[in-house]
């Protein structure tokens, strides 16, 4: 899922702090995920926002709302009747849910209240790895199963580079060292020479490429 | 016992393990503090969501215990611990904002079968008030039930798998 | 520009290379790079250069080359994949070449969060064996990654850097096989103070016949101080210093453990001189340049021969 985590509660108040009415606006899929954009995540940074605005004698009026997916219009639509009544939304989605909200309120302001950071997997409770970066270009298949480009540190094709430590990365001594772990995957698989050739640089032309990327498909359009 | 002459308002989450007669128990109390005390029961102090702390204090008690039942004791094996963690969550939130910590306060029993409630909560009154009362005037108040209701409607993170809206959609 | 690497002419002729490590300065005086050089110079074969090592901005490798190369040095130009594309690498290649350097080292790097600009985006757009492959491409088919031809080719001798005390320690030598096929003509190893271990992996490296395929250089970095000795033990990747090395320094007095780090790297470049297929020694006496000429005396390794 995508992950994200909440801003620092004083880059939060600062964006907010001219508003008397917010519409704070949670999402129910990768950040409910992630613990940082549900339905409870809202309701707490709801009561915050509260409890600070009482102690600080300012007047804060708030609704909570939690969109199924910030992302997708059919679920934004639902704030049709609802947005016009606040001065700003703070919306607890991820970037994209973020984004999305505005094109279809463009002349409300959405607040971002998280910091969207990665791909990732849910490793075990309250523990989120990032294990995809949206290459375009999925080489899983010749790396075990192991992306070098999202955890290996230097995204090497043609790993290890000889700088970890105990099998960790040498950057972080938390951080497996991916390589080591293609490698001895491959090795007691028996495949380890499917590493013999060189694999050649990545096209990042599929990641890059020309700006933002988009995927059409004409036989779900309307 | 003498009852706080203080002025604070209370609010008690507990393990109703802690207690069998609690609802009995606990009304000599609502009696004489009335509005500044609301006992909340229970079924297991795992129960207890950060959100919970975070209302009762913004519904206006300037304190709030969660007191569960002693280590390793837990009829539902993990549910003290993760009492402890969700008030450590909540006293980090208010901390954030400027508010003492120790608003919120995790107790455990020291020993089952734990004296009543009224025993523990008159105790725990009759300490020096170590928070002030709240940097803000009128103390709004929901009724006690009005927390709990929502309570239901929480999903349990950790306990089980979140429940999000079941609504099937395609796009086409 | 007729020019010739002198390192590949002394590892063609049989000789035992001596390659020294020199470190550019952090600032734009180009006289402090000519005076390291003319410290090594006669000393040495070649000169490496690092590029912006551990992510640290210093005067580029392939400046400071062109500086040695006046002065009348071999330089190696070494090459990172972490702070430039394929563009910038392929170009860097033709000016180097332009330039007269002869000799390239082809590394991946260490990783930006070690130096002193944490907040630059890594490149790595290519890793140190796909840059080993293109420089060959450039050189022997004229030709950039993509097909295109050059009008004219790079003449570069190409080397890569190994590292035989690092993990999976059987996966090193088949790394190496994967660097020497992708076009590594001689390669440097990181510094060896574990001689069995290194002995152990050149056995490795003999039975796959690689020492015939690429002139192989072992690391020296003579120790100043036991505390030197520590700190690389501990924090500098992939390095290996048994506790017998760190115990002989340690104890031995302060003020005679820079002789002893001298003389403990000097047995090593002896030792390394009776492995049959090591072809040379690579100095790395960063920021210590002038104790190069000493060492190399006294391994028995001065004067240079004559090519």
């Amino acid at each position: 899922m995508i992950t994200a985590e909440r801003k620092p509660l004083a880059e939060i108040k600062e964006s907010i702090a001219s508003y008397k009415k917010l519409l704070i606006l949670g999402c129910g899929s990768c950040v409910a995920e992630c613990a940082s954009g549900g339905e409870k995540e809202t309701a707490l940074l709801a009561s915050q926002l509260r409890i600070d605005a009482k102690k600080e004698g300012r007047t804060l009026e708030t609704k909570e709302m939690t969109l199924d997916r910030q992302c997708v219009y059919e679920f934004i639509d639902q704030l049709a009747g609802v947005i016009g009544e606040y001065d700003a939304v703070l919306s607890l989605g991820c970037g994209a849910g973020v984004q999305a909200v505005a094109e279809v309120f463009p002349r409300a302001h959405i607040v971002p209240a998280l910091n969207t950071t990665f791909i990732g997997q849910t490793k075990q409770a309250g523990l989120w790895l990032e294990n995809c970066r949206g290459c375009g270009d999925c080489k899983l298949d010749f790396f075990a199963d192991v992306c070098p480009v999202t955890r290996c540190s230097k995204g090497l094709f043609n790993g290890p580079c000889g700088g970890s430590k105990n099998e960790k990365c040498e950057v972080d001594p938390d951080t497996p060292c991916a390589w080591q772990l293609i490698v001895t995957r491959l090795e007691e698989r028996g495949k380890l020479d499917s590493l013999e050739k060189v694999h050649p640089p990545a096209r990042w032309s599929k990641k890059e490429g020309k700006g933002p990327r988009k995927i059409a498909r004409e036989d779900q359009r309307t | 016992m003498n009852t706080k002459k203080d002025g604070l308002s209370y609010a008690f989450f507990f393990c109703q393990q802690l207690d069998a007669a609690q609802d009995l128990n606990r009304r000599s109390l609502e009696k004489e503090l009335g509005p500044r005390i609301r006992f909340f029961p229970l079924p297991c102090s795992g129960r207890i969501e950060s959100l919970h702390l975070m209302r009762a204090l913004e519904t206006g008690a300037d304190k709030v215990y969660v007191i569960a039942c002693p280590e390793r004791a837990c009829r539902h094996r993990e549910g003290n611990t993760r009492a402890r963690k969700r008030v450590a969550f909540a006293q980090r939130l208010i901390a954030e904002i400027g508010l003492d910590p120790d608003r919120f306060e995790f107790l455990v029993a020291s020993a089952l079968p734990s004296p009543s409630i009224d025993k523990v909560a008159r105790e725990l009154l009759a300490r020096e008030s170590q928070v002030d009362p709240l940097p803000w005037g009128n103390k709004e108040r929901e009724a006690p039930k009005e927390i709990l209701r929502k309570e239901k409607r929480d999903d349990y993170r950790g306990e089980k798998a979140p429940r999000r809206n079941q609504r099937e959609h395609r796009l086409l | 520009m007729n020019l010739e690497s002198r390192l590949k002419m002394v590892l063609s002729a049989g000789h035992f290379a001596v390659t020294a490590e020199c470190g550019p300065p952090k600032g734009a005086d180009p006289d402090l790079i000519r005076k390291k050089g003319n410290l090594l110079k006669g000393f040495v074969d070649s000169v490496n250069v690092t590029d912006n090592q551990t992510g640290v901005v210093r005067l580029c490798s392939l400046a400071a080359c062109a500086l040695l190369r006046e002065e009348g040095l071999d330089p190696v130009l070494q090459m990172v994949t972490r702070d430039r594309n394929r563009i910038a690498l392929q170009s860097d290649v033709l000016g180097a070449a332009a330039l007269g350097i002869r000799n390239i080292l082809c590394l991946s790097g260490d990783h930006q969060s070690f130096g002193n600009q944490t907040d630059a985006k890594g490149v790595f757009d290519l890793d140190s064996i796909q840059l080993v492959q293109v420089v060959r491409e450039m050189r022997d088919s004229r030709r950039l990654l993509g097909g295109e031809e050059l009008s004219q080719g790079p003449d570069l001798f190409i080397g890569a850097a190994a590292n035989p005390f690092a993990d999976p320690f059987f996966y090193r030598v088949l790394r190496l096989r994967k660097k020497v096929s992708a076009g590594a003509e001689f390669i440097q190893t990181q510094c060896i103070y574990n001689l069995p271990k290194f002995k152990e992996w050149m056995g490795q490296v003999r039975d796959r016949g690689l020492d015939q395929k690429a002139y192989i250089l072992g690391g020296v970095t003579p120790l100043k101080s036991a505390r030197m000795a520590e700190y690389m033990a501990q924090n500098v990747a992939g390095m290996d210093i048994p506790d017998e090395v760190i115990n002989r320094m340690k104890s031995t007095p302060p003020k005679q453990q820079r002789a002893e780090g001298l003389k403990i790297g000097v047995e090593t470049i002896q030792a390394l001189r009776q492995i049959e297929g090591v072809r040379g020694v690579h100095i790395m006496a960063i920021e210590w340049e002038e104790v190069v000429p000493e060492l190399v005396k006294e391994a028995g390794l001065w004067p240079r021969p004559e090519i």
